[in-house]
């Protein structure tokens, strides 16, 4: 069996096939039309009906054929039976008309339908054909007028519940919400719909008893009754209890009909004729080709043509080649590096290298390595192996040729000697001290200090062992020796050549004038006895008031001293004296005390035997102070800065800004416009006082603190001395013209310190009338260079 | 007023665009930009302040010039790139529906295809320019002719590689334009000079290439395929030169016989006007190869009529008889060589006088130095070995006009066999020999490098086989003052051992210490002969001294100028007087570099310590190469005694 869709479809073809006539079929067809003119609309109506009539027939016996699941024989007849109850009973007028009908219109129809039926028993080859076919024609009928029957049933289940108008529309909720309530629900007026009564279980029981359908009958929650399940109800739910399609009429193994086969059909399925493009060809595509052909022959088109004709290479550069301007902006690659001897195959032997090389070769990172490959040697040519970094090479060079950014370096190719300044050489700016000629050895402490007489014969010197020291200096002889109980700090000989004194600062503050006895010519002595007793004179005729305006007390040493040791007179400052210095008459001198506060500086005056503090107030932690040689200038030298100051009219001419970080030496030319000041920065700073207060010139040689500066009374020559040991001898030639720069050229190096505790050279000092020089030095001795 | 500048409008923040910035300018893709960057020979820059060029930005980028960048926007390559793309989606497309015939077809017909050519003229503008950059590209032409072919490396590329690195080693061979040779343990380096310019590469040694993994072959392609078109047209312009048809054309029997560059066929240019090089009728070559000898005396007799082609024809006929190309080239090039001289000397002469004699001779000299050097092996038949690098040495020998032939085995078309008897070198690179001729002499192949490299064919019982070589020295170094000279030194020390050989045997002593004996009584002696001198120069030394002060001259540069005449005088005795002088020298120097700048004194010991780290390695190998000496004659010691 079909689908029941498609069954209607088929219908027309299959009755068609079946009935073998297609022209009485639509003959019939064509009877209608008229029947409808002639008769009333319902006629039309009841027609259908007629033919439901006999298909409710086939229903039934259908029904009843799945109650009682017989045997087939016996569904037929009872279908008969059937049948004409069925027909009797519903539609007895009906039947009469459509018989008239068929009297009236057409007997030929009859006639027809008699013979066909007569034809079919004449065509039947046998029994079994006819009865499939018969089967095909009921079953279709039976699906097509399903729709149709199912409200007649409802009509009947209608007619029976049509006194309760009550319906429920509370949708499809779950009943057992309304349990608590009287009603189950509302129905369309909003009313509530009430629970039916309900008996007890003796009345249920009692009709279950009586009624035959109690078996078949289920209670609906929403109407709150019973419901009696007919026939095909039962009938599914049995089918799908036992698993079977809840569809009885369905089939699951209905054999299958191909229609479209490989079986050469006689008769179309389609009957539509075969259109006429299908046997013409086109039109459009010839033209098409046809365009095409005649553009191939014209040459138009070039099928599979070579793909280019032209040479792959020609000449590029042809005679017109223009080079082009070089611009600052186009850097040529550089070329490979070309191959030194090592990479040879067959290298010299000393350019293979050793273990240790190779060793150190490999635990550098490949950017490292100076050279990407260890030499290597091979006794023949077929030994060499292939080298298994080409290809890495060759593509670190590509990727430096595109990615490595190009700059133009200008390699500089000049003699390194080229940039040494030209200077006039060292031989034709003699004479300097070049060599060490006497050692004066006796000290046992690291000697600070030292000062030579004006004229060059003695030299005194003051050291960490608590003595001071007097040496020739010609024969380096120790003629005296001044022990005292503290450290020597400073030394310095009065410059007046008619005296004979020099002053000792020793220890925390006492600064002492010794006239060394018996050194000296007679005259100095008296000369400078009358200088000291002219001194107390002045000291005891100025009495109390000139000694409350003394900042530090003079005191008269005892006779034994005067008379062994040479003492003549002490003053005892506040704080350690580190530097005394002489003014070039050699009345006064300063003294500088660094941490004494605003009496750092004094000036001390012998013949009056006077101190007066020149400043009221010190700026910076003062470290070396001196005279001018010929004006009435006082420089104080501060960590950072040195001051110059007048005198005579009080006040501050200059400040120099050395540019160094803690000064430590300062020393004036002779001629009185230049000054050199060391520093503990290892920098020496040459400042011409004309032309400006800034260096001239800053000088950077020394390999640690410079402890000393000095220029020479007499020659043009300056000297440094440091904390590594060495002096460095310079020739600084100032000119009278003020236009000309003074002239600084290095001379000499004089090595011989040794370096003690990280302390070298401390002191140096020209001699006054020979270019030579002295130095003292941590290593507890005393040099002279010449 | 002047002109208010504006920060970053002007200088290096205009000149530099990052590269981010050049990606979005020219909207490709950061890999497309790098293939444009390689084609086109665009590299970064280091702006001299990198904080101006990136608005004040320190962070480290990469920078191009602007106007690289700007030119590049007008680059066709870049349209094909961005063609290509579509292309690349449309086959996409075609090819994920299935459609292989519409891909085919749009393979065929819509596949953009971009050439290089105006780019090579765009890069090199001349043609000398373009040899000058020839190194890289023939490196690794030269490579990739010996790499596998592989999914990355496809077989058309190699091929092309190894037809244009082919056509280059004949251009070489027939021009003899090869100059040096150098066996490294990386390959052969050889060194060309065409029209003035050196050209050298390496090529590997003769084995199948390990395809490393951690190489970028997208890169490495780009360049190759940029190389590949320069090359190409270079080559044309090099066979054109010679009169040579470019392309030649690939002999397959003989390729197939794995004959190397001997596979392609030369065929004569024939020209119609001196100007038009570009018309090549390779069938007119041909023809005249198929012409017998007779054809040939006829068309010389009727080409002579026009002397101008008189030299060519002679070529012509080189070209047809195969077996000797390269004589006929190079009595050819003698010829126009002696003419130009002989011309040239007259006129030259005239109008300039001595000065221009002594460059014109200078001239010849170099001339005949390289026509010695061309023609070295011109009269040596080679054989070579089969154990030899048969192509190397084949070219090598060929550009210096020897005649090579090789072992059967090694390729099919050996000109000569093994017991010809015009042979007169064998090359072979195993100890020993089996058969023997007793007409040839053996040598090992660094016979040749060594003559080449020295211009001159080496002595060749040094070179035996199975004999200790003398060390192969690189011929691209050129020994500046202070090197270090592995071959100077080496006939030093050889010089020294001998002399020390012969002190040492009668006496039985140890060397090392008569040696200082006998240098120390030298000195002795010629100390005397010094306190001799003296005494007679010292009156005229004072007179001297006196004049140039009265001239004003410094005592210091007096001496200066007196000292030569004096160390003249006594030569010998400069041992320890010289250190004193030394010393005195280095103190000067010391003392002058006190007053030196601060920045000239930064740049002093900046060239100081270069100087020293160079001495050091030159005294270190010097320190090795002694040890090693001492080493070896103390082993010779022991083993005469």
């Amino acid at each position: 069996m079909r689908d029941r869709r498609t069954g209607n479809g088929f219908k027309v073809a299959d009755t068609s096939a079946t009935k073998s006539n297609g022209a009485k079929f639509v003959r019939k067809e064509t009877n209608k039309p008229d029947t409808l003119k002639s008769e009333p609309v319902k006629s039309n109506k009841r027609t259908a009906p007629a033919e439901e009539e006999s298909e409710d027939e086939l229903e039934d016996f259908g029904d009843v054929d799945i109650d009682i699941e017989s045997d087939d024989d016996e569904e037929i007849q009872e279908g008969d039976v059937d049948d004409s109850d069925g027909d009797i009973d519903e539609f007895p007028e009906e039947n009469e008309k459509d018989q008239d009908e068929n009297t009236l219109v057409g007997e030929e129809g009859e006639e027809e339908e008699e013979e066909e039926e007569s034809d079919d028993y004449m065509a039947g080859d046998s029994l079994d054909e006819e009865d499939w076919n018969e089967e095909v024609k009921t079953s279709e009928k039976k699906d097509s007028d399903k729709p149709d029957r199912l409200p007649e049933i409802e009509a009947d289940y209608d007619s029976d519940s049509s006194t309760e108008d009550v319906e429920n529309t509370v949708g499809k909720v779950p009943m057992e919400w309304y349990d608590d309530f009287p009603h189950i629900g509302y129905d369309i007026d909003g009313k509530r719909v009430l629970r039916p009564a309900k008996g007890d279980e003796l009345e249920k029981f009692l009709s279950t008893m009586d009624d035959p359908d109690s078996w078949r009958s289920v209670a609906v929650d929403k109407e709150g009754k019973d419901v009696v399940l007919n026939d095909e109800e039962l009938d599914i739910i049995r089918r799908l209890q036992g698993g079977d399609i809840p569809d009885a009429a369905y089939d699951p193994y209905e054999p299958t009909i191909e229609w479209f086969s490989s079986k050469k059909e006689v008769m179309p399925l389609s009957a539509a004729p075969e259109p006429k493009s299908r046997f013409i060809p086109s039109k459009w595509e010839a033209k098409k080709i046809m365009k095409i052909v005649r553009a191939i022959r014209t040459g138009r088109i070039v099928p599979r043509k070579p793909a280019s004709e032209k040479p792959r290479f020609y000449n590029l550069w042809g005679d017109d080649e223009q080079p082009r301007e070089d611009h600052i902006m186009q850097v040529p690659a550089p070329k490979m590096k070309l191959p030194d001897h090592d990479e040879s195959y067959n290298p010299p032997e000393e350019y293979l290298p050793t273990e240790e090389e190779i060793k150190e070769w490999e635990e550098l990172d490949p950017e490292d390595r100076p050279k990407n490959y260890l030499p290597q040697k091979f006794n023949s040519l077929r030994q060499v192996p292939a080298y298994n970094r080409f290809i890495q090479e060759r593509f670190e060079r590509c990727l430096d040729l595109y990615l490595a950014p190009r700059v133009r370096k200008n390699r500089l190719n000049i003699d390194p000697d080229s940039l040494i300044p030209k200077l006039p050489s060292p031989k034709d700016l003699q004479p300097f001290p070049t060599q060490q000629s006497i050692s004066y050895e006796g000290h046992t402490g690291r000697i600070r200090c030292f000062s030579l007489d004006p004229v060059g014969l003695y030299m005194v010197s003051g050291s960490d062992d608590n003595t001071v020291k007097l040496w020739e200096i010609s024969t380096g002889r120790c003629l005296k020796t001044w022990k005292f109980d503290s450290v020597i700090h400073s030394v310095a000989w009065n410059p007046n050549r008619e005296l004979c004194v020099f002053a000792v600062s020793v220890g925390h503050g006492n600064v002492i004038l010794i006239a060394p006895p018996r050194i000296g010519s007679p005259e100095q002595t008296t000369l400078t006895d009358q200088y000291f007793q002219q001194g107390y004179a002045a000291m005891s005729t100025a009495g109390d008031d000139k000694d409350a305006k003394n900042p530090i007390p003079w005191v008269k040493p005892s006779e034994e001293d005067q008379e062994n040791l040479g003492y003549r007179v002490q003053l005892s400052h506040t704080q350690a004296v580190k530097q005394i210095t002489w003014h070039r008459k050699g009345d006064y001198f300063a003294t500088v005390a660094p941490d004494a506060k605003n009496l750092a500086v004094l000036i001390h005056q012998i013949t009056k035997y006077q101190s007066q503090a020149p400043f009221r107030k010190l700026k910076g932690l003062v470290q070396r102070v001196m005279f001018h040689p010929i004006k009435p200038l006082f420089f104080v030298a501060t960590q950072l800065y040195v001051r110059v100051y007048n005198l005579m009219k009080q006040e501050l001419l200059k400040t120099l800004q050395s540019g160094v970080k803690w000064i430590s030496s300062l020393d004036v030319h002779p001629g009185g416009d230049n000054v050199i000041v060391g520093s503990y920065d290892k920098r020496l700073c040459w400042f011409d006082l004309d032309l400006s207060s800034r260096p001239y010139k800053t000088l950077r040689y020394h390999s640690q603190a410079i402890r000393q500066v000095t220029f020479h009374k007499r020659y043009p020559l300056f000297a440094s001395s440091s904390d590594d040991g060495s002096i460095q001898i310079f020739h600084g030639m100032v000119y009278n013209d003020l236009l000309q720069n003074p002239l600084i050229v290095p001379v000499k190096i004089l090595r011989g310190h040794s370096v003690v505790s990280s302390l070298g050279v401390l002191d140096i000092e020209f001699h006054p009338t020979q270019p030579w020089i002295l130095s003292s030095g941590a290593d507890h001795t005393l040099r002279l260079w010449t | 007023m002047a002109k208010i500048h504006k920060k970053g409008k002007s200088g290096a923040a205009i000149n530099y665009v990052t590269r981010n910035q050049a990606l979005k300018k020219l909207q490709v893709s950061l890999a497309d930009f790098r293939r444009l960057c390689i084609l086109k020979g665009i590299y970064p820059r280091d702006p001299r302040n990198k904080k101006k060029a990136n608005k004040g930005s320190t962070a480290p980028t990469t920078f191009y010039y602007h106007k690289d960048i700007q030119y590049l926007l007008h680059e066709p390559v870049l349209h094909k790139f961005r063609e290509y793309k579509a292309f690349a989606k449309k086959l996409a497309k075609v090819m994920a529906k299935g459609q292989y015939s519409t891909a085919k077809s749009l393979e065929e017909n819509n596949k953009p295809v971009y050439t290089l050519d105006h780019i090579v003229k765009e890069r090199y503008p001349t043609f000398v320019d373009a040899l000058r950059d020839l190194d890289d590209a023939l490196s690794m032409l030269f490579l990739f002719a010996t790499m596998p072919v592989t999914e990355k490396i496809s077989r058309e590329v190699v091929e092309d590689c190894q037809r244009l690195t082919a056509e280059f080693q004949i251009y070489i061979m027939k021009s003899r334009s090869l100059r040096k040779v150098f066996f490294s343990i990386k390959g052969i380096y050889y060194q060309a000079e065409i029209k003035g310019q050196t050209i050298t590469w390496i090529v590997p040694y003769q084995f199948a290439q390990a395809v490393p993994t951690d190489v970028d072959f997208r890169v490495m392609l780009t360049f190759l395929e940029f190389y590949r078109t320069l090359v190409g047209f270079i080559n044309f312009r090099l066979f054109s030169e010679i009169n040579v048809v470019y392309p030649p054309k690939l002999d397959l029997i003989k390729y197939e016989g794995a004959a190397g560059f001997n596979a392609l066929i030369l065929e004569a240019m024939h020209r119609q006007a001196p100007g038009s090089e570009k018309e090549v009728e390779a069938e007119v070559a041909e023809t005249q190869k198929e012409v017998s000898a007779e054809d040939a005396a006829r068309m010389k007799a009727s080409e002579q009529r026009l002397k101008t082609l008189g030299s060519k024809l002679a070529e012509l006929q080189g070209s047809a008889d195969t077996d000797r190309p390269d004589e006929v080239m190079e009595e050819e090039t003698e010829e126009a060589a002696l003419d130009e001289f002989k011309a040239a000397a007259p006129t030259n002469a005239e109008v300039d006088g001595d000065d221009s004699m002594v460059t014109l001779s200078q001239i010849h000299a170099a001339s005949t130095e390289v026509q010695k050097l061309q023609n070295l092996f011109s009269r040596c038949v080679v054989y070579l070995s089969r154990e030899t690098p048969r192509y190397a040495l084949e070219f090598i020998i060929r550009s210096f006009g020897g005649q090579v032939s090789w072992d059967e085995t090694v390729s099919s078309d050996a000109p000569f066999p093994e017991n010809d008897e015009r042979i007169t070198h064998q090359i072979c690179d195993r100890p020993k020999q089996g058969h023997r001729f007793l007409s040839r002499t053996y040598v090992q192949p660094q016979w040749i490098a060594d003559s080449i490299n020295s211009h001159n064919l080496a002595i060749s019982d040094n070179y035996a086989p199975g004999a200790m070589l003398p060390p192969h020295l690189s011929p691209f170094v050129e020994a500046k003052e202070g090197d270090y000279v592995p071959s100077a030194e080496v006939e030093e020390v050889e010089e020294e051992f001998e002399g020390e050989t012969e002190d040492i045997n009668p006496d039985d002593v140890d060397d090392l210490d008569e040696e200082e004996v006998d240098s120390a009584d030298e000195d002795e002696e010629d100390e005397e002969v010094t306190a001799a001198a003296p005494k007679k120069v010292k009156t005229d030394e004072h007179e001297a001294e006196l004049q140039a002060e009265a001239a004003g001259i410094a005592f210091s540069e007096y001496e200066k100028e007196a000292a030569p005449k004096k160390t003249t005088s006594k030569k010998t005795a400069a041992g320890k007087k010289r250190t004193a002088k030394e010393i005195e020298e280095e103190e000067a120097k010391e003392l002058a570099s006190i007053m030196m700048s601060n920045k000239q004194k930064k740049l002093y010991t900046k060239i100081k310590y270069s100087q020293n780290k160079k001495s050091e390695e030159v005294a270190k190998l010097e320190k090795k190469k002694q040890d090693l000496a001492k080493a070896k004659s103390g082993a010779n010691k022991r083993s005469k005694k």
